[in-house]
């Protein structure tokens, strides 16, 4: 499936604006981005449940017309944030998209069975929808998708409304049954630790347009614009200019003078981002070495959770860089607010993003 | 007090004793407003889910007038038909005026701003994540308007049952278009007035139990049906 030059208009506002966007086989595609952000509506547009103008291709075809798109929708299906079950029993909410391909009642309620047994819910087949707590209802809703095999699975923050263990479940089987169907999926959600996760390739959309495309770990590990950066939850970002240095290695300058090595960006000013994952925080001068070529002295200034780790702000040269630790870590480090400490990272781990630049990376 | 009495005993003698004009009332009560209840679905619920579902120029107007529709004063429709039908009228070549077609007439106007008004209500209700979903699964437009009309067949059943009761219970209508002729046009409601006219209390006691078991009889089932919906829901 490719979308070219995908544009959404409602009530004369744009609400997505995509050059490209394509969804090979097998592969995860995570449209990530902040709540408004047009995940949703892009999303639709692909699925034919959005009048969007451009041009949709689908197994070689253009998708053009209530025909061509009832024919998608039928070659594809989707799962919502909520698990929109209708009122009748579980059996026949999965058996529902079957019959409307024209399969008879009782093969589709056979096929419908088995795919309730795939997702372990076939002793819930009798059960009324409201009678399912949340997750049973969108393992429902996820065998009501898989149960027509479909090429191209939607799907719309499934997880969203789960707890956080079932969510780990669900996920595991859905990725689990999508690898070995060989079925494609296009996964929204706003969750970065999620898009991680599930996705081969991650998106990210701001304002109804894509700001970068690519393999989910290079679009993680290495942020084309500040917000992005942001929003993946890096808090370290260093004004600066990215120069050769003099054996053609690069450095990224300080706005205080200070030169510090720096993964491949273009030469010129910069904001240099640093993952909080990528900083090991020391209390004792390391030798410098070719795995932490960078090392800043400083002291602690705030260390606050984040998740099952601490955060550790690290007050530096007039420079404020973020760690991450772990509970034992700190406490073996004593890294207690005022303590000195030593923060030292890989070249590769700054990563400059050129300024007033707004970079798009097709997937 | 003892004419309240003497009217339930004459009820009741002429409930279970099989009064040939109570039971051709009754009858004919339940033909005319069964099948203007009927025609009033099968126009109603298409209508207002057309109007529901789709958005076009003069929407608005439309619903305002299925709303004013739903609050229409059947003696004003009775005027209205009687206007249509009468000799000289539009429709007067069909000589339909005092007879039961015209209180069918008179009946389905009544009727069909309710079904249409109930219906189109409870589409619009029906979560705009659902309808996609639908759609999602690979209905046709037809596929997916039979599913929505499936979801919302509760609310679709008090429509129904309002509307039912609109036309059962009407008077001013159909004695307008009707003429309130016994043996031939006369309904429950009619017969009341008229029974109650001419001081036969007893009768009209009779007929207003009727009516009365008639109504409750209809939304009993109904309801039990509409309850059995929303438990399977």
């Amino acid at each position: 499936m490719v979308a070219r030059d995908l544009r959404v208009v409602r009530g004369g506002h744009t609400l997505v604006r995509v050059h490209r966007f394509e969804v090979r086989s097998g592969l995860v595609h995570v449209l990530l981005g902040p709540n408004g952000a047009g995940k949703s509506t892009l999303l639709k547009a692909l699925n034919g449940l959005e009048q969007a103008d451009g041009t949709l291709e689908f197994e070689g075809r253009a998708v053009k017309g209530n025909g061509a798109r009832l024919a998608l929708r039928r070659r594809t299906a989707a799962v919502a944030q909520k698990p929109y079950l209708l009122s009748t029993s579980v059996l026949n909410n999965v058996a529902t998209g079957l019959r409307y391909r024209g399969m008879q009642r009782r093969e589709a309620n056979a096929v419908a069975l088995e795919a309730l047994k795939l997702l372990d819910i076939a002793h819930l087949a009798a059960r009324k929808p409201g009678r399912l707590s949340g997750g049973e209802a969108q393992r429902a809703s996820i065998a009501r998708a898989l149960v027509c095999d479909p090429v191209v699975l939607f799907l719309d923050e499934p997880m969203a409304f789960l707890d956080p263990p079932t969510r780990r479940t669900l996920t595991d089987d859905l990725l689990r049954i999508l690898d070995l169907r060989g079925i494609a999926a296009v996964w929204v959600t706003h969750d970065r630790d999620e898009a991680l996760a599930v996705g081969d390739t991650v998106t990210f959309i701001e304002r109804g347009e894509v700001v970068q495309s690519g393999a989910a770990l290079e679009v993680f590990a290495r942020p084309a614009t500040e917000s992005l950066a942001t929003f993946l939850g890096l808090d370290t970002f260093l004004e600066g200019t990215v120069i050769a240095g003099p054996g053609g290695d690069l450095r990224f300058v300080l706005q205080n003078g200070r030169e510090l090595w720096c993964g491949e960006a273009p030469l010129g000013h910069a904001v240099a981002c640093l993952p909080p994952e990528n900083v090991v925080l020391l209390t004792t001068t390391p030798e410098r070495s070719m795995s932490l070529r960078n090392v800043l002295q400083g002291t602690v200034e705030d260390v606050r959770p984040d998740g099952r780790l601490l955060r550790v702000s690290v007050t530096t040269e007039g420079l404020k860089v973020g760690a991450l630790v772990t509970k034992a870590a700190f406490e073996e480090l004593d890294l207690r607010v005022g303590a000195p400490v030593a923060a030292a990272f890989k070249a590769t781990a700054l990563h400059p993003i050129p300024r007033h630049e707004r970079a798009e990376r097709s997937a | 007090m003892q004419v309240i009495w003497d009217g339930v005993r004459e009820a009741l003698r002429l409930i279970f004793g099989g009064d040939a004009d109570v039971l051709q009332i009754t009858l004919r009560s339940l033909w005319v407003s069964g099948l203007a209840l009927l025609i009033a679905v099968i126009l109603g619920v298409p209508f207002g889910s057309l109007i529901a579902l789709r958005s076009f120029s003069g929407r608005r107007l439309v619903v305002t007038g299925i709303n004013t529709g739903m609050a229409a004063p059947p003696v004003v429709v009775g005027l209205l038909v009687a206007m249509f039908l009468t000799r000289n009228g539009p429709l007067g070549q069909f000589r339909l005026l005092y007879s039961t077609w015209a209180m069918v007439i008179a009946q389905v106007i009544i009727a069909f701003p309710i079904v249409a008004g109930l219906s189109l209500a409870a589409l619009q209700q029906l979560d705009v994540g659902l309808r996609q979903q639908i759609a999602a699964l690979g209905a046709s437009r037809l596929q997916a308007f039979i599913a929505q009309l499936r979801e919302i067949r509760v609310a679709l059943l008090a429509a129904v049952m309002a509307a039912f009761g609109a036309v059962i219970s009407e008077v001013g209508a159909v004695i307008m278009v009707g003429g309130n002729i016994k043996g031939q046009t006369q309904v429950l409601t009619g017969a009341i007035v008229q029974e109650t006219r001419i001081g036969r209390f007893a009768v009209a006691i009779a007929l207003a139990i009727i009516l009365m078991v008639l109504a409750f009889g209809t939304n009993l089932a109904l309801t039990l049906i509409q309850q059995k919906g929303r438990q399977s829901a």
